[in-house]
């Protein structure tokens, strides 16, 4: 059974089909980019998967469980148990640290734990960074931040929305990398991104126009690390 | 045990850490916070400080022979029944007809200070009397005797008794330290101590009446007059000109008071309410991102309420004392005296300014949940 | 296009802008209403303060000087009388507005049948004029001896002329001591007449009219010989506190200088309005009841300084209050103002830009504010007082200057972040 299958899902806003009969599998383990242009309804594929949004018609099956008919508070516990979401624009809550921040999820999730929370934020290089708000961190370290964040409880999927659309070449590096380093750890990586060099990463790549699932690219040659045209 | 740990630490960081926005919220509580106490407090105060304004217009109870005389020492022993907080002033009076130029004149034998105490409207040109051989003298007699502040008067009493040979008029010589103005019948009469009176008609004791001021409430005074007419002594009765027009004027100033506390405390309460509205609806982001990790409704609801509740106590706590300030300088600049300091007062205030700051962060989070966290996150 | 974007701002976020007006609003309606009431007060609470009843006596100019000494030993009267025709006049003098209720008074000597004497005062009950100004007014006991409880019957009422002639009232006291009471029948026989008299009512005044009958002003003058002629006149004065200028007046207005004599004329004051009536009164000393006129001086003088203070707390209240809303919403805005900067516009554009959008909230919010305001003061006058507060002219442009001051302060914080601000940092999420 795949970790997540979606069947036939639409979402209709009036007129307009932000997604026209989307049909996918992602397998546990599986690193997998959706990539399109703005208004392909990357978005929106983003939203629903993340337990953030539900479909017009069709099936999301998260584990075994359609999560197109739950209530909107069941949906809260699903996302907050399955899912680590990594934003664009970082989303920190400014006024609590780095090790705090990632606290915060796990106090949601269960117990708020703070030798853990701080393995994070190592995992992802930042211990030194731990008492540091993010106003006093860069771009970068702040989406580092969000990754312990997003990785601290374990979840089945991460869904990364345009995580390295806000950071310089280094910096998109370095996330990528810690990407890798998931990914090698057996987490299922979902990234939507409209950057080539960033999907072109993943094992798979799904290209998303006009709400339609229009192209599938299999990276034969999986490496897992970004390569620069220039 | 973890939980509640990281519960505070969140709180206590949202207030330390967001600084300028806190003490925008926290001024505004706070603002609130004065006052609401600080109106509170006068308004409590209000009866007992215009009550003794009130006193300007004199006696409220007379006291009166309720058999044949009057003895100065029942006056007193009644008076005692009076609370003494309560007692502005007790005026004993004698009145007897005397001859100054040999011309009848009404002499008054008094004690100056609770004349003074009872009387506060009397204007006096010069000095009051204070002791022996000292005479103050009514505007009237004054001008009709041609009698200036400083002059000497030669004041005769003619004893009233069949014994012809106590007949011999007493004669006793005053110096006139002030002339009298009321506008009333008291510009007709001198003035002198009873011990004088006392010297100058060979009685002692008897007084026709005595005035008291007392600072107390209708109801109340006319409990003392009661209480005191059943001793059998003396007969109280209240001046009703004062009693009756003093509960009248009194209850409407209270009742305006009271009026315009509540209509600006209602408005206040709004104004906090509306701040808090604005300081809570400006992070709705925060709360969009912590729905998206995963926070359920009632969470983010207890933590934002908490952090309101706790803003809502420091202000009442700093609105307490500050409106407490406030009282205190509005009773001492109009009323010239200290207020009385009320502890339930401090709890009220903070109560209710948790309560105002819980209740309108309330609305604004609620609908900051309800709305979608992937909304919230593009950013509208 | 700096009004389209107002106006954009106006329309689009009318709600965010209505919360602010609302706030405004409040704080406007506040600062009306307490002033509104400020102002008032001290009419209203004078008002009230009649109830304590006279606070001017006018006594013919001999008798003020010896009559009440003599009178000690001899109940025969010098001559010295006021006129009754002249009574009206007291409410053509320059203050007769601030007159709001007078009565004459004449005593009389009356003997009873068993022999007893009895003190008999004339009055006026509710007596109604018809002034030469068109005016009207009901002025008497009934309404200056406010404090004086029936203890049985009526009071008398001289709109019925024919039971009012006959009629009396007796006090608590002298009525216990006679055993008589309402409905029964005196006979009284005065100086120069005697006339039966049914009592109308008994009344408990605290005082010495306990031992004293009252009737009609033409039966004691005909009782004592009097006709057209009066002891007293009582006159119940709304009054300005007194001041030095009118503790100086009182004692020689011919001791001012010109100018001085002006103000103090023009002035309510309790000596000038003695004063006038001294000049439309023949032969008249009119003198301030002092225990009334101090009284009422100093609770008003209190009274006004309370609300004075109330008002100055509620209008800073107020202002901190807009202030800090102002202040809190701009602060909210920080991410669209980061965006101006970021597409170019200059501090002092989108300064100008705020302030003008917070101008416009405020002027809508402070309008709606003074006359909610107003309404509330009205209210307040309603319920305590039982008459409107008039609308002073002075609280329209306090207000106004206040709600724009206020406003104006309230965004100085917030413009000194919003210009300190980098566009990037905003944009950033920061």
């Amino acid at each position: 059974m795949s970790l997540l299958e979606l069947k036939n899902v639409y979402k209709i806003y009036g007129d307009l089909h932000a997604l026209d009969d989307v049909s996918l599998k992602v397998e546990k383990g599986e690193w997998v980019s959706i990539m399109g242009p703005s208004g392909s309804g990357k978005s929106t594929m983003m939203n629903i998967i993340g337990c953030m949004d539900k479909p017009s018609k069709g099936e999301v099956l998260l584990d075994g469980v359609d999560i197109s008919k739950e209530s909107k508070k069941n949906l809260t516990t699903i996302r907050r148990d399955k899912i680590g979401l990594i934003f664009q624009q970082f989303h920190l809550v400014n006024y609590l640290t780095a090790l705090e921040n990632v606290m915060l999820a796990q106090y949601y999730h269960s117990m708020p734990d703070e030798k853990e929370a701080l393995e994070a934020l190592e995992r992802v290089g930042l211990a030194d960074r731990a008492k540091h708000l993010p106003s006093q961190l860069s771009g970068g370290e702040q989406q580092r931040v969000c990754v312990a964040r997003a990785l601290i409880n374990y979840p089945e999927i991460i869904l990364a929305d345009e995580p390295t659309g806000n950071l310089d070449e280094a910096n998109e590096e370095i996330v990528v990398d810690l990407f890798h380093k998931l990914h090698t750890e057996g987490t299922t990586l979902i990234v939507v991104t409209h950057d080539p060099e960033v999907a072109e990463v993943a094992q798979r790549t799904l290209v998303l126009r006009s709400g339609k699932l229009s192209k599938e690219v299999v990276n034969e040659n999986f490496t897992g690390k970004i390569h620069f045209d220039s | 045990m973890k939980k509640r740990k990281m519960f505070l630490r969140m709180i206590f960081a949202s207030l330390l850490r967001r600084r300028s926005r806190m003490i925008v919220a926290l001024l505004s509580v706070a603002i609130g916070a004065t006052i609401l106490s600080g109106l509170v407090s006068i308004y409590y105060d209000v009866p007992r400080q215009m009550g003794a304004q009130f006193r300007n217009y004199g006696a409220n109870m007379i006291f009166t022979a309720s058999g044949d005389e009057l003895e100065l020492a029942a006056v007193n022993n009644a008076a005692a029944l009076i609370p003494d907080e309560e007692k502005v002033g007790v005026a004993p009076y004698r009145y007897e007809n005397v001859r100054v130029r040999d011309i009848p004149v009404v002499a008054a034998g008094t004690d100056p200070e609770g004349a003074k105490a009872t009387s506060p409207y009397w204007s006096v040109d010069g000095n009051w009397f204070t002791g022996a051989g000292e005479m103050m003298v009514g505007a009237n007699v004054a001008e009709s005797f041609r009698i200036k502040t400083g002059d000497m008067l030669e004041v005769t009493y003619t004893p009233m008794t069949d014994d012809s040979a106590a007949d011999a008029d007493n004669v006793s010589y005053f110096t006139v330290t002030g002339i009298l103005q009321t506008g009333g019948s008291e510009e007709n009469y001198i003035y002198m101590t009873l011990d004088d009176m006392s010297a100058l008609t060979y009685e002692s004791d008897r007084v026709d009446l005595a005035e008291l001021s007392i600072s107390a409430g209708a109801e109340e005074l006319s409990g003392y007059a009661d209480k005191i007419n059943a001793a059998d002594d003396v007969h109280a009765s209240l001046v009703k000109r004062v009693t009756a027009s003093e509960a009248t004027v009194l209850t409407k100033l209270q009742a305006l008071v009271l009026l315009v506390t509540i209509v600006v405390l209602a408005l206040t309460m709004i104004c906090v309410a509306t701040t808090m509205t604005a300081v809570v609806a400006e992070r709705r982001k925060e709360i969009g991102l912590r729905k998206a990790i995963g926070a359920s409704d009632r969470s983010i609801i207890r933590e934002f309420m908490g952090e309101g509740m706790l803003l809502g106590l420091f202000g009442g706590i700093v609105g307490s004392v500050l409106g407490f300030v406030f009282a205190e300088q509005v009773s001492v600049n109009v009323f010239g005296s200290s207020l009385i300091f009320r502890p339930l007062l401090v709890p009220i205030t903070v109560i209710a300014s948790i309560a105002v700051t819980g209740i309108s962060s309330l609305m604004p989070i609620k609908s900051a949940t309800e709305v979608d966290p992937a909304l919230v996150l593009k950013g509208e | 296009m700096f009004l389209r974007m107002i106006k954009g701002i106006l329309f689009r976020q009318w709600k965010k802008m209505l919360m602010i007006a609302f706030t405004i609003a409040l704080g406007a309606s506040l600062a009306s209403a307490m002033l509104s009431v400020m102002l008032d007060v001290g009419d209203k609470v004078n008002q009230e303060l009649k109830t304590y009843g006279a606070n001017i006596t006018v006594i013919p100019k001999e008798s003020s000087v010896l009559s009440e000494l003599y009178e000690v030993e001899d109940s025969d009267k010098v001559g010295a009388y006021l006129k009754e025709d002249e009574l009206g006049k007291i409410k053509t003098i320059f203050w007769a507005f601030n007159i709001v209720d007078f009565a004459p008074f004449v005593n009389a000597d009356a003997t009873l049948d068993d022999g007893t004497e009895v003190k008999v005062v004339g009055s006026w009950f509710d007596h109604h004029m018809e002034l030469p100004t068109g005016e009207q007014l009901d002025a008497g006991v009934a309404s200056m001896r406010s404090w004086w409880e029936l203890k049985e019957g009526t009071w008398l009422d001289e709109q019925l002329l024919d039971d009012a002639e006959n009629g009396a009232m007796i006090g608590k006291s002298l009525a216990q001591r006679l055993g008589v009471g309402s409905c029964d029948m005196i006979h009284l026989k005065g100086k120069n007449g005697e006339c039966e008299l049914k009592i109308v009512g008994v009344y408990d005044a605290g005082g010495e009219e306990d031992e004293q009958i009252y009737v009609l002003l033409d039966t004691a003058q005909a009782l004592a010989g009097l006709d057209g002629s009066v002891d007293k006149i009582e006159v119940s004065a709304l009054t300005t506190p007194d001041n030095e200028l009118a503790e100086k007046a009182a004692k020689d207005p011919s001791s001012l200088t010109a100018a001085q004599y002006e103000t103090w004329y023009c002035t309510a004051y309790a000596s000038s309005i003695c004063y006038q009536i001294q000049e439309v009164i023949t032969d008249s000393v009119a003198a301030p009841v002092r225990q009334v006129a101090d009284s009422e001086g100093a609770i008003l003088e209190k009274t006004q300084l309370l609300m004075i203070l109330i008002t100055i707390l509620s209008l800073i209240g107020a202002a901190l209050g807009i202030c800090n809303l102002v202040t809190a919403s701009v602060m909210e805005r920080s991410q669209e103002i980061g965006l101006m900067k970021a597409i170019g516009a200059q501090n002092s554009s989108v300064t100008l830009l705020l302030l003008t959008e917070i101008f416009i909230t405020a002027v809508i919010g402070g309008t709606a504010g003074f006359f909610a305001g107003f309404g509330f003061a009205q209210i307040i006058g309603r319920t305590v007082f039982g008459s409107a507060i008039s609308l002073k002219p002075m609280v329209v442009p306090i207000v106004a200057v206040l709600v724009v001051a206020v406003t104006l302060i309230g965004s100085i914080p917030a413009m000194r972040m919003l210009t300190r601000l980098r566009p990037t940092e905003v944009l950033h999420g920061r």
